[in-house]
């Protein structure tokens, strides 16, 4: 028998239901904080200077950002 | 009564929003003594009853209403609390077994006959209870991993480059403190309600159609709404339980994150 490779820390099977769960419900509230944060601060940005473009900007902004944290959390 | 009103109308008119417009009781009552309070009230009651009657006096070998409750008390632990309390699991039964009995029993409260109003479908209702995991929740992350602790491990999840981070934190601040408690009340409201609103227009196609206003042309489609109703009331049991669920599990994942930061 060979047995299955191990990470650093021993894993039980639950640990990858607990990590699936905590990524499957925390990934849309983070994908949705960083579109309204920096497309809000796109958004006030616009409203300073007149610039329209600074508001979707802003949203890819924090779509790209939000989706760098979200596969450097859970992307292992 | 808000359903006569309705029908007083010559034309078809679908239910919306004064079904949630829930006067009090009767005239002169005191503005907060609502169908929804006190179908809150009864649905605490019941569960008190359920709970004392199942295990105040258990039994080695369960019989009658002990083996339901067990039933139920085996699912919340296995389904929803193990996975991520661990060992802490039996600490937080009782919390999260309440949670999930109380909602279920509010949501199923808008299917029973005459009484028929989802508690939850009033906004107040979830706030109170996902505010009061949110607090928790605060509470156990400084008890357990310090003041600064907590807010460090939230905020700056290990390993990623250092610049990155003030453009990274602000977004975990978000995520985790304003947005994650805001949609745990908003998830259960939200389908109460639509669910609520969904019963109530094919019912009152159904009525409509068949002994309000009964005609060639109509009479089917009221045949139809009332086929409907009879689905949705059963996809609605599925939601009810299924929102129920969800709701004390978000609850074991909060409190569960806080006890043990992540990795």
């Amino acid at each position: 028998m060979v047995m299955p490779a191990m990470s650093e820390k021993e894993r039980r099977p639950e640990d990858d239901g607990r990590d699936f769960a905590n990524a499957a419900w925390s990934i849309p509230s983070y994908l949705l904080a960083g579109i309204i944060l920096y497309g809000g601060a796109g958004w006030l940005l616009s409203r300073w200077t007149g610039v329209a473009v600074f508001t979707p900007i802003g949203v890819i902004l924090g779509v790209v950002l939000s989706i760098y944290l979200v596969y450097r959390k859970f992307g292992r | 009564m808000n359903a006569l009103t309705v029908l007083a109308a010559d034309e078809f008119k679908a239910p919306g929003l004064e079904l949630f417009e829930i006067p009090p009781l009767w005239d002169g009552a005191p503005f907060w003594l609502t169908k929804p309070v006190v179908l809150a009230v009864l649905s605490s009651l019941l569960m008190i009853g359920l709970c004392w009657s199942a295990f105040s006096n258990p039994k080695l070998v369960p019989r009658g209403i002990q083996n339901v409750a067990e039933m139920g008390y085996m699912f919340v632990r296995d389904q929803i609390a193990r996975p991520f309390l661990g060992k802490d699991t039996d600490r937080w039964m009782g919390l999260l077994l309440s949670i999930f009995l109380l909602v279920w029993l509010w949501n199923l409260l808008g299917v029973v006959p005459v009484l028929q109003f989802p508690v939850a479908s009033h906004i107040a209702f979830p706030i109170v209870l996902a505010a009061s995991i949110y607090l928790l929740k605060i509470y156990l992350g400084i008890k357990h991993q310090g003041a600064i602790g907590y807010f460090k491990n939230m905020m700056f999840p290990p390993g990623l480059p250092k610049f990155i981070y003030v453009l990274l934190a602000p977004i975990e601040f978000l995520s985790n403190l304003i947005i994650a408690p805001f949609t745990h009340a908003v998830r259960l409201f939200a389908n109460m309600f639509a669910g609520h609103m969904i019963l109530a227009f094919f019912s009152m196609v159904g009525f409509w159609f068949l002994f309000e206003k009964l005609t060639p042309l109509g009479a089917p489609v009221g045949v139809v709404g009332v086929l409907m109703t009879i689905a949705m009331t059963g996809f609605e049991l599925f939601i009810q339980f299924l929102q129920a669920f969800l709701f004390a599990l978000l609850a074991a994942m909060y409190i569960g994150g806080s006890l043990h930061p992540e990795h």
